[in-house]
């Protein structure tokens, strides 16, 4: 859908650009009228000193031009011009005119009246009267001027006008901007409180916001709150879940353990109960990866952080001491994952390449186009291809002779697809074993150069 | 060795007790956090169990507790949150070993014995003195390669000794360690397991110094 600060540019710049238009055109208009009125009233005038000069002159041409002063008249199709014509055929004209004559088509009445029509040097405007002079002899007057000034006057007026309102326009198009950037600055601030907030787990202030996005913010406040409970129960009812199955099912092991010590066959039972704490783990893993995939909150963990943690259980663990972790972690690597998720995936590869391997497990961590990678690898004998989907299955052992659930690989990559990222298996080129790749979107991450911003590896 | 069991599921609690009696450890059990925190740090546990999902006090705050106290009785969490997370925050909070449900009772025996010998810092569960041969993980006495029956106070007695080979030990910390807290707690009885002890393995296989108490030498 078309973003709010592309609807309001684009809006407002359609907005401008048909203000404009709408005002060129009617500005078009009222001066091509008032060009055109004051063409006719200046015509008109010259048509009436014309007239004055004949009969002052008792229709002498040669009295005429004293009475007639404009030289625009004597120059050769200057493009204005006047022409009288008597009753008995005489013809008096301006020197303008030179060889040619207005013509005149239809009955010329004796009222003025405003005509276009040809001139000798193209077309002209004018305006023709029948008059009677004071001996009673009745003339037509006409007067006419070449339409390239009014043509020239209204092109110089429009040039004029376009130039103005383009600049209106421009003003118009940059306001609209302006104004969307003030406009949505609030729902940009929103948007920054929002994500502030998760992790504050407060509510936002409607009071800092216009009247307009304060009914929003109190509905994303709601919504928050709703999301932080529905969460915070599912957890709570996984969590509770988990005691109320797991107690049970530790007495009942206790109670087949019993039998056992009494030469009672319960292998059956204990299978079954095996599959029955299995089944319960990997249901509650997936309770756990839906309600954080529910969650709103994407808050940023260090992922060094979270390692070393791990790591320090790790090396503290009585069966896994005697195995080298080796980290080297950039300590500002974040992750969009909650710190609990982040660190049930890493323990559950790092549980399974500690059991796995012969003397050495390795964590390291790179950011390349805005994903970071997580590489846990081991020196152990590794997964063939073939087999490597099957680890990933809901209790898919690939062997039984080393302890585990078989589990763990799974459980991680359900909680990783919860949060958008991915799980890869492969062989490990530096190590020989397992490579278990973490793949996670992080759009905050700028890419880290393999080596210069990696920390010595620890161990 | 006395053991502090504090978890509020009570036929749980009393499968473990019974299996760590039958080693010969002595038992006490406390069903909620108030309980529990009290009996750590008031009695002297050679390790603690500790469940942290308890009624009224959850037991990492118990535990915290009792490190600020300078109470640094091995505990051992067993608890129904497998989380990784919180396995680092029970370590953090200063248990020594860490245990999720549903487990198998035979490895919550060998890391008890496992922390017993690690506080005692026993590396061998096999002790031998002479032809007598102790094996502390399941309380047996072997002479010469024959079976010696001896009572359950009578292996809570030698296993708190051979714990603490070499040093002596008075009737009062030993009474301390091998009766439970609302036990009848008379330490001349001692003197009537010693002697029965003294029988069964030796006379010189526990020396008594006047006065002060009991020692195993070291071999």
């Amino acid at each position: 859908m078309l973003s709010l600060r592309r609807r309001a540019i684009v809006g407002g710049s359609v907005w401008a650009i048909l203000s404009v238009i709408i005002g060129v055109v009617a500005l078009y208009s009222f001066f091509d009228a008032l060009t055109q009125r004051r063409f006719d009233q200046a015509l008109a005038e010259r048509h009436l000193q014309i007239v004055i000069a004949l009969s002052n002159s008792g229709a002498d041409a040669e009295l005429m031009t004293q009475f007639i002063n404009d030289p625009a008249y004597d120059r050769p199709y200057s493009g204005r011009y006047w022409q009288a014509s008597g009753p008995e055929g005489e013809l008096l004209a301006s020197r303008s005119l030179f060889d040619s004559m207005l013509e005149l088509s239809g009955e010329v009445l004796t009222e003025r009246e405003f005509w276009t029509g040809a001139g000798p040097n193209g077309s002209v405007r004018g305006v023709r009267q029948a008059v009677t002079l004071e001996d009673g002899s009745s003339w037509v007057v006409l007067v006419a001027e070449s339409l390239a000034a009014l043509i020239a006057e209204r092109a110089a007026i429009r040039r004029s006008l376009l130039l103005t309102f383009g600049l209106v326009g421009v003003l118009g198009v940059a306001g609209a901007m302006l104004q969307t950037l003030v406009v949505v600055r609030p729902l940009k601030k929103l948007r920054e409180d929002v994500s502030h907030r998760w992790d504050l787990e407060t509510d936002i202030d409607p009071t800092n916001y216009p009247e307009e996005v304060a009914p929003l913010v109190a509905d994303i406040n709601t919504l928050l709150e709703r999301n932080r409970e529905i969460v915070a129960r599912g957890r709570r009812q996984a969590a509770d879940m988990a005691h109320a199955l797991k107690t049970p099912s530790a007495i009942l092991r206790n109670e087949l353990e019993t039998l056992k010590r009494k030469d009672v066959d319960v292998s059956q039972a204990q299978d079954a109960l095996g599959r029955i704490d299995a089944q319960l783990r990997r249901s509650l893993a997936r309770i756990r990866a839906a309600n954080s995939g529910a969650s709103m909150q994407r808050r940023h963990t260090n992922v060094a952080r979270s390692v070393e943690r791990l790591a320090k259980l790790f090396r503290g663990l009585p069966d896994l001491r005697s195995k080298e972790l080796e980290v080297a972690v950039p300590s500002n690597v974040t992750v969009p994952i909650d710190g609990q998720d982040l660190e049930e995936v890493l323990g559950n590869i790092l549980e399974n390449a500690s059991r796995w391997s012969r003397s050495l497990v390795s964590v390291t961590c790179r950011i390349m186009n805005g994903v970071v990678e997580i590489l846990i690898e081991d020196d152990g004998p590794g997964i063939p291809e073939s087999d490597r989907h099957e680890a990933l299955r809901s209790g898919g052992r690939l062997d039984t002779s080393v302890p585990g659930t078989g589990l763990g690989l799974a459980i991680a990559d359900d909680l990783l697809h919860a949060y958008g990222g991915e799980m890869k298996l492969q062989k490990s080129d530096r190590l020989g074993g397992l490579g278990v790749s973490i793949l996670i979107p992080n759009k905050l991450a700028s890419d880290l150069r393999a080596d210069g911003d990696l920390p010595q590896a620890q161990s | 060795m006395r053991i502090l069991i504090a978890e509020d599921e009570t036929v749980l609690c009393e499968q473990i007790r019974r299996v760590l009696a039958s080693e010969g450890r002595v038992v006490d059990v406390a069903n909620d956090g108030e309980e529990a925190a009290f009996l750590g740090a008031t009695e002297p546990y050679d390790m603690i169990i500790l469940d942290i999902g308890l009624p009224k006090r959850d037991g990492i705050s118990i535990l915290k507790e009792w490190r600020n106290q300078n109470v640094d009785t091995p505990v051992l969490i067993l608890t129904a949150r497998d989380g990784w997370s919180e396995r680092v925050d029970g370590l953090d909070a200063g248990a020594d070993d860490y245990m999720t449900k549903p487990f198998h009772m035979p490895e919550l025996s060998a890391r008890v014995r496992a922390m017993l010998r690690r506080k005692s810092g026993r590396a061998n569960p096999l002790f031998q003195k002479g032809k007598i041969e102790f094996d502390l993980r399941n309380g047996r006495v072997m002479e010469n390669g024959f079976p010696i029956d001896l009572t359950s106070q009578e292996i809570a007695v030698l296993t708190y000794l051979v714990h603490n080979t070499g040093r002596l030990v008075s009737r009062t910390e030993l009474s301390e360690h091998i009766y439970e807290y609302d036990g009848d707690r008379d330490s001349n009885t001692i003197a009537v397991f010693v002697t029965r002890l003294r029988k069964k393995l030796g006379t010189d296989f526990i020396r008594t110094v006047r006065g002060r108490g009991y020692v195993i030498e070291e071999t």
